[in-house]
């Protein structure tokens, strides 16, 4: 079957109903755009964009998948259960992204609402331009981590190597500690503790955006 | 875009099927690459490169590259964005008699480092960003300097986007830029060494289900030794 047969095959099912996808071999695109409230299992390794724009079904990739999973994902949940590579729900709106391994440089880059949640590391460069959301980190974060970020919240469980440009390092608040708990709970992160999380948020200098639109936003 | 493929065999069994395993492997990273593409493939004490213009599958048909054997090969499939679509402008470039070069991503300071090659004598023989890549890592090696170290300096002399896969008849080595802009994976087992830009390039190799997989990181170069 083709990819687009596939997707098409998917986005005909009712609500409720759940789909396997067999023997993957790295195939990009699969299960994009569904806007159904389906389970799509997809057993084995899979390629770029699992996952993206979708609003409602739950994924879940028994494997480890290529760049830019859950991307623009609008609502519903991509899981991943083994590692993914560069972009990781980048620009997503809503829904939830989990990578239970490590996921690669880029992790919610650009996000806009979404909830990524990595139980291992992420690379260089996560959480770039992030403007709401929250990226959760179970283990270790690579350089450069938040740069330029607007209002998206990073919470990292390891070390951080470094932040990038007007990302700073908050307290721990106690509704933070629960935010956390929740998430690390929806995931099923047991290794993460909480109240020994980093927070990293914007240290709001680099952007202005109440120069613009009179001030309002 | 572009795709590049790798297959470093260790298992002296496998290197009949090395043309059988690479063919699939180029065919499958032909969305990355359909105008033109080529092979370098080690057998013995000679590197053969194959080159020309269409599409992947058709190329390796016409030259016969699945019966080929050997104990290494590499791969590219062009998608060329700054010079001409030629034989002569494909991957792989060989700068050396037993060094290829491809390269997935561009350099922007290219005609910059060909000129100060001219003055030591060592020439381009097109405008390709790729070829002043190569010839600056042979140069570096014909100097004396190891593999690694060359591409090393890449990373200090040309400015721009690559993942490159560099063979002598001796070592296999891969490098991303600084920011890992351009993919790549690697997976390894008891058998072999295989690289692509995407992983289903990967995906119908023998025991790749057991293969340890990673994504090499920025700025390290990861080398293979026969």
């Amino acid at each position: 079957m083709s990819t687009r047969e596939i997707n098409a095959g998917l986005r005909g099912l009712p609500d409720g109903a759940s789909a396997r996808i067999v023997a993957p071999r790295g195939r990009h695109n699969l299960a994009v755009g569904l806007e159904n409230r389906i389970t799509v299992e997809i057993e084995g390794n899979a390629g770029y964009f699992i996952g993206g724009l979708c609003d409602g079904p739950d994924v879940v990739v028994d494997g480890f998948v290529g760049w830019s999973v859950g991307e623009n994902l609008m609502s519903g949940t991509v899981r991943v259960r083994g590692n993914a590579s560069e972009c990781a729900g980048a620009s997503a709106h809503g829904g939830t992204v989990v990578v239970e391994g490590d996921a690669s440089s880029r992790a919610g880059i650009s996000l806009k609402g979404g909830t990524v949640l990595v139980g291992g590391d992420v690379g260089h460069m996560s959480g770039f331009m992030a403007q709401a959301g929250v990226l959760l980190v179970g283990g270790n974060a690579g350089h450069a981590l938040g740069d330029s970020l607007y209002e998206t919240v990073i919470y990292v469980g390891g070390r951080i190597a470094s932040l990038g440009s007007d990302a700073r390092v908050e307290d721990l608040t106690d509704d933070d500690v629960l935010t956390v708990k929740g998430l690390a709970d929806r995931a099923g992160f047991d290794h993460v503790d909480p109240a020994n999380v980093t927070r990293v948020a914007s240290a709001r200098e680099l952007y202005n955006f109440d120069a613009l639109s009179h001030q309002r936003y | 875009m572009c795709g590049i493929v790798g297959l470093h065999l260790k298992n002296p069994r496998l290197y009949p099927r090395l043309g059988e395993l690479l063919v699939p492997m180029l065919d499958s990273m032909s969305s990355r690459g359909p105008d033109s593409a080529g092979v370098a493939l080690y057998d013995g004490d000679t590197m053969v490169v194959v080159k020309d213009v269409g599409r992947p599958a058709e190329i390796c048909a016409r030259h016969g590259i699945a019966d080929r054997g050997g104990f290494r090969g590499i791969g590219h499939t062009r998608m060329a964005t700054e010079s001409a679509v030629t034989t002569q402008h494909s991957h792989p470039f060989a700068p050396l008699p037993d060094m290829a070069v491809v390269h997935n991503g561009s350099f922007s300071n290219h005609v910059m480092v060909r000129r100060r090659l001219e003055r030591y004598g060592i020439t381009c023989e097109t405008d390709n960003d790729t070829e002043v890549a190569a010839r600056f890592i042979g140069y570096q090696v014909a100097g004396g300097a190891d593999l690694a170290d060359a591409m090393r300096m890449v990373l200090k002399e040309l400015d721009g986007f690559f993942t490159l896969l560099v063979t002598t008849s001796t070592q296999f080595a891969v490098l991303r830029d600084s920011f890992a802009c351009k993919p790549a994976v690697i997976a390894e087992t008891d058998d072999y060494v295989a690289v692509a830009s995407e992983y289903h390039a990967l995906a119908a190799l023998p025991g790749i289900g057991d293969a340890r997989v990673f994504e090499p990181v920025p700025e390290e170069v990861y080398t293979w030794t026969l």
